[in-house]
C-alpha cells in the first residue's frame, strides 16, 4: 500500500510519458490478447484430439485455396505491370493501378463487418488512456494493418514495382517509390472509411441498409458477365463493363490511380513527373487528414450513436409491455377462450415472441430474399436446362442460411433465456415454439424458390423429381431440426441482432461449427449422388425410396429427442449460464 | 483560495433532443470524499463520463486540478483514475498482464509496474487468479480488478461509478479501507452509488442529481440542516433543528428526488395497484 500514495512515481506530465512506452505496451496488449484467444479453454482428452483434427482437416481443405486467392493478385499484378512496360502498353499501369486499389478497399470494407465479429479488442477504447492525439493518430492507423487487404494489397503493389522493374530497370526506383506512397494512399484511404463508417455502423437503421447494400453488391457482381462478351471477340461489342472503364479512363487520369501510373510512366520528364508524384502526396495526406478529424472527435469523447434519441427506450419500454400483455400475460393467465386454441399457451406465447423479433429484424428478411434473387441468376446460366438438378440444387440453396440458424437457436435470447429456465414451463414447448418459427419460415422459402424454379424452367419438371425433392426436403429440416436442437442446447453461442460486434465463440463452439458444416452441408448435397445414380440406372423413383425411409427416419429421430429435450436442457444449464447469461 | 479538484461550468450534454445533464456547476475541493447521487436515468454516468475525459460536453466547461479538459484531455488523464460504469476491462488478457499494460501506458516504469501489479494483485486477493482470463473472472472479481486498474499510477482524482456493485462485504471492507486511506493521502474520489448507507458512512459532501439538474450540493451536515439544495441557502428555518442531525441521507435523498417537476411529492401508488400480488 505503500506504493498507492497519490502522484508517486508518475511521470511529471502526460508529456514526459514515452511514446515508445505506450507503442510498445498496445502491441504486447494485442499479442497477449491474439495469444489468450488462441490457447482459451482448451478441451482436453478424446474431445482436445477431435477437436484438433479438425482444425487440421478444415485448414488442409481452406488454406488452399485463400493461397490461391492471395497469389493470384500478387503474380497477375506483377505480370501485368512487367507486361505493360515490355510490351509498350504503358498505359495499361492506370487501369491496373485502378484494379488493385477497387479490390483493396472492397475486401476492407468487407471485411470491417467480419473484424467487427471476431475482434475482442475496439481500438477506440484506448482514449481513455493519457495519450496524446498524435499516438492515438498513430496506434489507431497501426491497429489493424496486419489484415488480408492490406497484406495483398501491398503485395500486389510490391509485385508491380519489381515487374516495372524487371522490364525496365531506370523505372525500378522510381515505381518502388511512388508505389510505397500509393500504398499508404490505400491504407489512409481504407482508414477514413472504416472510421466513417465506424461512425454510421453506430446506428442500427444504418446498418442494415448497410447489409442490404454489401448484399445487392455482391448480387450485382454476378450482373458484370465477362463471358458472354469476350474482350477478344472479333465482331462483339463489349461488355457495359468494359465500356463504363473505358469511358471513365479520363477522369481517372485525375485520380490517385493515375497520379501514380503518370509519376513512374513520366520518370524521363522529371517536373512532369513530380507533378504527378505531388498530386499523389496531397491525395494522401487529404484521406490522412479525413481520418484525423474523425479520430480527433472520438478522442476527444463523442457518443457514436448521439443521433437517436433518448426517448426511444421509453418506447422499447411501452412496446415491451404491449409484448407482455400480447404474448406471456395472456397466453398464460387469460381464460380459456370458447374453441381449441391452435397451440397451447405457452407455445402461442413463445412463437408470438419469435414472430416480434423476426419482424424487427431486416437482416433476416434480406437474408431471406437474397437466395431467391440468386436463383433467377442461376437461371441465366447452363444449370437451369437441367430441372433434375436445377430445382434441387435450388432450393438446397435458398435453404442452406436459414438452416443454418437452427443450430443456435437460443442464442438471440441472451440473457433473457433465464426467464425458460425460471418459468414454469416445460422447455420443450419453447423448443417447439422457435422450431416452429424457423419451420414456417423454411416451408416459406422453399415454396418460394420452388415457385421461382417452376416459373423458369425451360423444361417442365417430371413428377418423380418432384416427390423426391419433396422427401428429400423433409429429411433435410427434420434431420437439421434434430442435430439444430441438440447443439443448440448443448453449445449455444449469444449472438445480438444487428449489433456488430459478438462474442467470439470457443474453441468448442468453433469444433461445433465444423460439425454443423458437415451435417448441413451433408445433407443438403446428398441429393447430388442420389440424382446421379438415379440417372445413371434410369431409375427415376430412386430418389423417393431412399429419402422416404429417410425423411421418416429423421422425423423419428426429432421426435425421440423433443421427448428428451427437458433432461437435455437441464443438463445443460451451466452452459447457458456461462454462454448466455454472462454479461 | 486552493484550486478546486473538479470544477464545472454550466455543463450541458445533449442526446439529439434529449437533455441528459443540463447546466451542472459542481465544485470539490481536493481531498473530499465526493458522493453524486441520484435515481436511475438522472445523468450521473453521463457526468462521470464528461468528467473523466470519455464523452464531450454540448457546452460548458470542466476543470480538474485547474487543467481544462478541452485544451489538456491527456494531462488530466494522467491524473486521474477510473472506474466506468462497464469497467471497460479486457477480457482476453489476464489480471496481471491487464494491470502491466494499464501501468506501461501511464508511464510507469518496468520495475515500478510490477511491484505494483503484485501488490495491488494481493490486496485485492486475485493473485490466485492472476492467470485467468478476465472474461471468466466472476462480476465482483472484475470490479476488483478495474479499481486495482484505475489506481496503479497514484491518481489524484478517482472516478467511481457504482464501485461496491457486486463485490462481496469482505472485499468491499478492504476497497473502503484502501480509498480511505487515499483521503488521507491528498487524493480526492468522486462517486457514484445507489448505496445510500455506504455515501453517508464514507463521503464528506454530496451532490444530488434529478433529471439532469444538479438539485443539491453540499456537506452532510448541510444537507441534513436543509441547505445546499439549487437556489436555497442553508438555514435554520429550513429543517427543523432538533431532527436535523438524526435524518438519514436516504431521508434527504427521496425528499429531493421524491417529488415531481412542480415539487410536489410523488404520488403514492393506488391501493388497487397490483392488488394481485400477496
Amino acid at each position: 500500500m505503500a506504493e498507492l500514495a497519490a502522484g508517486m512515481n508518475v511521470p511529471a506530465n502526460a508529456r514526459d510519458i514515452p511514446a515508445r512506452t505506450q507503442l510498445l505496451a498496445v502491441a504486447w496488449l494485442r499479442w497477449r490478447i491474439f495469444v489468450n484467444s488462441m490457447f482459451r479453454r482448451r478441451p482436453t482428452g478424446t474431445r482436445q484430439a477431435l477437436g484438433l483434427a479438425f482444425a487440421i482437416l478444415l485448414r488442409l481443405i481452406v488454406w488452399p485455396f485463400l493461397a490461391l486467392t492471395v497469389v493470384g493478385p500478387i503474380v497477375g499484378s506483377g505480370f501485368f505491370a512487367w507486361m505493360a512496360i515490355a510490351e509498350k502498353h504503358p498505359q495499361g499501369l492506370l487501369p491496373l493501378f485502378a484494379g488493385i486499389a477497387l479490390l483493396w478497399q472492397f475486401v476492407a470494407i468487407n471485411g470491417l463487418s467480419v473484424a467487427a465479429t471476431v475482434s475482442n479488442f475496439d481500438p477506440s477504447s484506448l482514449a481513455r488512456f493519457p495519450l496524446r492525439f498524435g499516438r492515438y493518430l498513430v496506434l489507431r492507423t497501426l491497429i489493424g494493418l496486419l489484415t488480408p487487404s492490406t497484406i495483398v494489397g501491398c503485395l500486389a503493389l510490391l509485385a508491380a514495382a519489381v515487374g516495372i522493374g524487371l522490364a525496365s530497370l531506370k523505372l525500378a526506383l522510381p515505381a518502388l517509390v511512388v508505389l510505397a506512397v500509393y500504398a499508404l494512399m490505400n491504407i489512409f484511404f481504407t482508414r477514413m472509411i472504416g472510421a466513417w463508417m465506424e461512425r454510421w455502423l453506430a446506428n442500427r437503421r444504418f446498418r442494415e441498409i448497410f447489409g442490404v447494400l454489401m448484399a445487392l453488391i455482391a448480387i450485382g457482381f454476378q450482373f458484370l458477365n465477362f463471358q458472354r462478351a469476350p474482350v477478344h471477340a472479333p465482331g462483339t461489342a463489349n461488355s457495359w463493363l468494359l465500356n463504363f472503364l473505358h469511358g471513365s479512363s479520363p477522369y481517372l487520369h485525375w485520380l490517385p490511380p493515375g497520379f501514380a501510373a503518370h509519376a513512374i510512366l513520366r520518370a524521363a520528364h522529371p517536373v512532369e513527373a513530380l507533378a504527378q508524384f505531388v498530386g499523389l502526396l496531397a491525395s494522401t495526406a487529404l484521406f490522412a487528414a479525413i481520418f484525423a478529424i474523425r479520430l480527433h472527435k472520438q478522442f476527444l469523447g463523442e457518443h457514436l450513436s448521439e443521433g437517436v434519441s433518448r426517448r426511444a427506450p421509453a418506447r422499447s419500454v411501452a412496446r415491451g409491455r404491449a409484448l407482455a400483455k400480447e404474448t406471456g400475460a395472456i397466453a398464460m393467465a387469460a381464460p380459456a377462450q370458447p374453441g381449441r386454441p391452435a397451440f397451447p399457451p405457452i407455445v402461442a406465447a413463445c412463437l408470438r415472441k419469435e414472430w416480434l423479433n423476426l419482424r424487427g429484424n431486416v437482416s433476416q428478411l434480406v437474408g431471406m430474399l437474397t437466395p431467391l434473387i440468386f436463383i433467377v441468376i442461376l437461371n441465366r446460366a447452363v444449370f437451369a436446362r437441367h430441372s433434375t438438378y436445377f430445382l434441387p440444387g435450388a432450393i438446397a440453396y435458398a435453404l442452406m442460411g436459414i438452416l443454418a440458424g437452427l443450430y443456435n437457436v437460443f442464442g438471440a435470447d441472451g440473457l433473457g433465456v433465464q426467464v425458460y429456465l425460471l418459468a414454469p414451463i416445460r422447455l420443450r414447448d419453447v423448443i417447439v415454439a422457435k422450431n416452429l418459427m424457423s419451420l414456417a419460415m423454411i416451408v416459406t422459402e422453399a415454396a418460394l424458390a420452388w415457385a421461382v424454379v417452376t416459373v423458369l424452367a425451360r423444361s417442365p419438371i417430371p413428377l418423380s423429381t418432384q416427390i423426391s425433392t419433396v422427401l428429400w426436403t423433409v429429411f433435410v429440416i427434420a434431420a437439421n431440426l434434430a442435430v439444430g436442437t441438440v447443439r443448440s442446447i448443448q453449445a449455444p453461442r449469444k449472438f445480438v441482432p444487428g449489433q456488430a460486434q459478438q462474442r467470439r465463440g470457443t474453441p468448442t463452439n468453433r469444433t461445433s461449427g465444423l460439425l454443423i458444416m458437415l451435417v448441413l452441408l451433408g445433407s443438403l448435397v446428398l441429393q447430388v449422388p442420389v440424382t446421379i445414380l438415379s440417372r445413371t440406372f434410369q431409375e427415376q423413383w430412386l430418389g423417393a425410396w431412399i429419402f422416404g425411409p429417410l425423411a421418416a427416419a429423421a422425423i423419428l429421430a426429432y421426435a425421440v429427442l423433443l421427448r428428451n429435450a427437458e433432461q437435455l436442457i437441464l443438463a445443460h444449464r451451466d452452459v447457458f449460464a456461462e454462454e448466455l447469461c454472462k454479461v | 483560495m486552493t484550486t478546486p479538484a473538479i470544477d464545472t461550468t454550466a455543463l450541458t450534454r445533449r442526446f439529439g433532443d434529449f437533455t441528459a445533464v443540463q447546466n451542472v456547476n459542481l465544485r470539490v475541493d481536493g481531498g473530499q470524499f465526493f458522493g453524486f447521487l441520484g435515481p436511475n436515468g438522472a445523468g450521473k454516468s453521463t457526468t462521470i463520463r464528461m468528467l473523466t475525459g470519455l464523452l464531450a460536453p454540448s457546452s460548458g466547461s470542466i476543470r480538474i486540478l485547474g487543467e481544462d479538459m478541452k485544451d489538456n484531455p491527456a494531462e488530466i488523464k494522467r491524473q486521474i483514475g477510473v472506474v466506468p460504469e462497464g469497467m471497460a476491462l479486457f477480457g482476453r488478457l489476464t489480471a496481471d498482464e491487464y494491470l502491466r499494460f494499464v501501468g506501461q501506458m501511464y508511464g510507469l516504469d518496468r520495475a515500478t509496474t510490477l511491484q505494483r501489479t503484485k501488490e495491488l494483485l494481493e490486496f485485492m486477493q486475485l493473485a490466485d487468479e492472476q492467470k485467468k482470463l478476465i472474461t471468466d473472472f466472476s462480476h465482483g472479481m472484475q470490479k476488483k480488478l478495474a479499481l486495482a486498474a484505475a489506481v496503479i499510477h497514484g491518481p489524484k482524482v478517482l472516478f467511481l461509478d457504482e464501485p461496491f456493485e457486486g463485490v462481496d462485504a469482505v472485499a468491499a471492507g478492504t476497497l473502503k479501507a484502501m480509498l480511505q486511506r487515499m483521503i488521507a493521502r491528498g487524493a480526492t474520489v468522486f462517486l457514484t452509488s445507489h448505496v445510500l448507507e455506504i455515501v453517508e458512512r464514507l463521503c464528506t459532501h454530496v451532490a444530488i442529481i434529478h433529471r439532469g439538474q444538479l438539485v443539491a450540493q453540499g456537506s452532510l451536515e448541510e444537507l441534513r440542516a436543509g441547505g445546499g439544495r439549487a437556489g436555497q441557502k442553508a438555514s435554520a428555518e429550513a429543517a427543523e433543528p432538533a431532527n436535523a442531525k438524526h435524518r438519514s441521507l436516504e431521508d434527504i435523498f427521496l425528499e429531493i428526488v421524491g417529488t415531481d417537476r412542480e415539487g410536489n411529492p410523488a404520488a403514492t401508488p393506488p391501493e388497487q395497484e397490483l392488488s394481485w400480488l400477496s
